[in-house]
């Protein structure tokens, strides 16, 4: 048993000429790195997330639920020169008088150039609790309420209640973000899953698999969105809809990520690497989520990051329709509800501000998915 | 380790392992017998596609889809090193276990290792070299490097996991037991950083991590260059000797194989043709195959000027199609019409430990 000393070499001490492991995921990094669409999706996304789903309550200017009584009021104006010509450095509104046409019935603001209300940052408003934990009541932007409760800022206008379009934006990000992003984790969970199962054994368990995936596929997406989604009843409180609605989404989008896992997993098992570890003791169980499911990751990764716009769309769609979420419950698909009737077109265009932030994220999911495609590609020029 | 102490580890008896595919039936191992003993190296040589890599499968009960073991049975002679001091003997038939159950799982690995002859491929890309030996261990559960009479410590040992500590040591002194330079630091490299003489190293370190009691080598220096081939080689042969362990030599390569083996057995489309101890066969091949693949190595020394290499006349015959009789009758430059095409030759001994399968040595 002296092999061990005969053979083994002196060794240079580890600090000295350490060796930096490049591995792959850090060679993925370098190259996504270089890529300034996909970076620039990321950041998007990033900032997106920091700021509607985590932090809503600060960037808003007010509480969800708050209403004022300027009702269906278009977009404050903000203003560096006042009615005299004067310029001011710090930005200012002006406060707002409804008036009523008895005529047309048509609500018009004019502004009341006598009450100035500067902008602030970091103002005193609605009290929330940040990130769920700390109490607070400091918002990001907005003008001094305290010591005049008319005043108001509404980047965006108001809504039939008079609660500010820019909150309900904020707010409704938070539920369409994160539904999404569970819907593809579950999504990623099944389809991987049964995806690997199908391709390592083959047979009958990939042919049930398989049949399962084009039974849904065949099925019309929208009819088996509304079957499912009737079917929540509708005592429910919103965060169980909220949940079975991310769990309908990923229930339909399985069948795709799992043909895919079972096409890469059914070349990945001829691989020698397999054969090695089998032939060293390795259980079924171990050879499909220990070795073969690590070479998929890469595309999943990709095909997941696709897919989560798909998932902000079907949630939408839904929700827009009347069969995703309800309010109380806002998203941006409860949203597009509010203004998708021509009355809203016509007196509160406004509101179709919920759009842009929906392209946007929509944009900045495929970017950066195109830019993921390209880093992992192990067959693209590197 | 005299010549007298012979003990079977392996038996093969009347293998037989067919693929069930659209065209026929191919009879890949057909009624094959070798035992394999402890402690010696067998050496299995035969060109691509006679049956040498589906026998080595077949004893890790490995065969793939659509490949069936349809007669015979592998022996193998279990010593289970349990607790130390009881070492309970047991008979195990391999062909009977159940695929992918616990005990063949515990065979595999942990007393059969396996080595194959892609290194390049052989590892799990995403994972270092370290976490492969670990998993080996740690499927096994044994700690490599066991002390004689250290056994309450090594009951301890088989018994709990080790820690993260404990495994990358483990790692890192089985990567400097096959010769990887700097091992500590190689321990944490992935298999795209590693040369193919280093995968096939840690390919060694894997299998030899559990101690077996046999290694089967499936052409291991094939894909690598020579003088890589004759380090691994050296290590194999150092390690054998060091912890006792029986090894199936399986390549197409003569010069590798007469410096390895103690024994040697010949294949030819799924048979055995000949065996025999290694210096024998060198020098005195009975089988007209054999003889016939000892003359297609060139010399060193040998005036052959203008003289072309030998080579077997004719092609391997179509496995859905074999000839009657003696399955290279056809290629055979003693064949004996009317005898060799009619009559399947039986298993002859033709000297001490030396058998052949041929009419030529049969009395018919």
């Amino acid at each position: 048993m002296t092999v061990a000393e005969q053979t083994q070499p002196v060794t240079t001490p580890a600090s000295k000429q350490k060796q930096v492991s490049q591995s792959y995921w850090s060679l993925v990094w370098w190259k996504f790195k270089r890529n300034r669409t996909a970076v620039v999706g990321g950041i998007l996304l990033i900032a997106f997330y920091i700021s509607f789903v985590a932090i809503p309550e600060f960037i808003s200017p007010y509480a969800l639920a708050r209403s004022s009584k300027y009702v269906e009021a278009p977009p404050t104006k903000i203003r560096f020169v006042d009615a005299a010509g004067q310029f001011h450095a710090r930005p200012f509104v002006y406060g707002l008088e409804q008036e009523l046409d008895f005529a047309t019935r048509a609500r018009t603001y004019v502004e009341d150039t006598t009450r100035v209300y500067p902008l602030y940052f970091f103002v005193r408003g609605d009290p929330y609790e940040l990130l769920g934990l700390i109490p607070t009541n400091l918002h990001l932007y907005g003008v001094d309420q305290q010591s005049d409760p008319d005043a108001i800022v509404l980047l965006m206008g108001s809504d039939a209640l008079g609660r500010d379009w820019f909150t309900r934006i904020m707010y409704g990000g938070r539920l369409s973000l994160t539904i999404g992003l569970i819907g593809q984790v579950l999504t990623i969970l099944f389809g991987t899953v049964l995806g690997v199962m199908s391709g390592f054994y083959g047979g009958a368990v990939d042919q049930v698999i398989q049949r399962t995936t084009e039974f849904l596929n065949a099925f019309p997406q929208i009819p088996l969105f509304m079957a499912l989604a009737a079917a929540i009843p509708t005592f429910w409180s919103p965060l169980a809809v909220f949940f079975i609605l991310s769990i309908i989404l990923s229930f339909v989008g399985w069948g795709g990520l799992a043909r895919q896992v079972r096409g890469l997993i059914l070349s990945l098992r001829e691989r020698e690497y397999v054969l090695a570890a089998k032939s060293a003791g390795a259980s079924d169980t171990r050879l499909m989520f220990r070795h073969l499911l690590p070479g998929t990751m890469s595309h999943v990764v990709v095909i997941a990051t696709l897919a989560i716009p798909g998932m902000i769309l079907a949630e939408t769609a839904l929700s827009w329709l009347g069969l995703g979420l309800r309010p109380p419950l806002t998203s941006w698909g409860v949203l597009l509800f509010d203004a998708a009737t021509v009355r809203a077109i016509h007196t509160t265009p406004w509101e179709l501000w919920t759009v842009p932030f929906i392209l946007v994220t929509i944009l900045a999911y495929n970017m950066l998915g195109d830019g993921l495609r390209d880093a992992l590609d192990p067959y693209g020029a590197r | 380790m005299s010549e007298t102490t012979k003990e079977p580890l392996v038996e093969v008896k009347d293998l037989r392992v067919e693929f069930d595919v659209r065209a026929g039936i191919v009879k890949a191992v057909d009624g094959l017998n070798l035992t394999i003993q402890r402690g010696k190296t067998l050496g299995v040589i035969g060109e691509s596609g006679c049956g040498k890599s589906m026998t080595a499968r077949a004893i890790l009960n490995m065969i793939p889809r659509p490949g069936k073991i349809t007669n015979g049975k592998i022996v193998y002679h279990r010593r289970v090193k349990s607790n130390g001091h009881s070492q309970l003997d047991d008979v195990v038939e391999i062909t009977e276990l159940d695929p992918d159950g616990k005990t063949i799982r515990e065979i595999r690995g942990g007393e059969i290792g396996m080595i194959f002859q892609e290194p390049m491929s052989s590892l799990t890309p995403v994972y270092t070299a370290g976490i492969h030996i670990n998993e080996a261990v740690s499927l096994h559960r044994l700690t490599p490097v066991r002390k004689v009479g250290d056994q309450i410590a090594e009951q301890v040992m088989a018994h709990r996991n080790i820690t993260q500590e404990e495994a990358r040591e483990i790692a890192i002194k089985m990567l400097g037991r096959v010769g990887i330079p700097k091992p500590d630091q190689r321990v944490d490299s992935y298999p795209h950083q590693l040369s193919g003489g280093q995968r096939q190293r840690v390919m060694i370190a894997i299998a030899l991590s559990c101690e077996p009691a046999m290694l089967i080598a499936d052409e291991p220096t094939t894909a690598l260059d020579v003088s890589i081939e004759a380090q691994i080689l050296d290590i194999m042969r150092e390690l054998q000797e060091s912890v006792n362990m029986a090894i199936m030599f399986i390549t197409h390569n003569l010069g590798v194989i007469a410096s390895m083996a103690d024994e040697i057995v010949v294949m030819y489309m799924g048979k055995a043709v000949e065996q025999a101890k290694v210096v024998e066969l060198f020098k005195d091949a009975k089988h007209p195959y054999t003889q016939a693949l000892l003359r297609s190595i060139p010399k060193l020394g040998k005036k052959n000027k203008g003289e072309r290499l030998a080579s077997i006349s004719g092609m391997t015959p179509d496995p859905f199609n074999l000839p009657t009789g003696c399955v290279f009758h056809p290629r055979c430059p003693m064949f004996m019409p009317g005898k060799c095409d009619t009559i399947v030759p039986s298993w002859t001994k033709v000297g001490e430990d030396h058998y052949a399968a041929c009419l030529l040595y049969e009395e018919v």
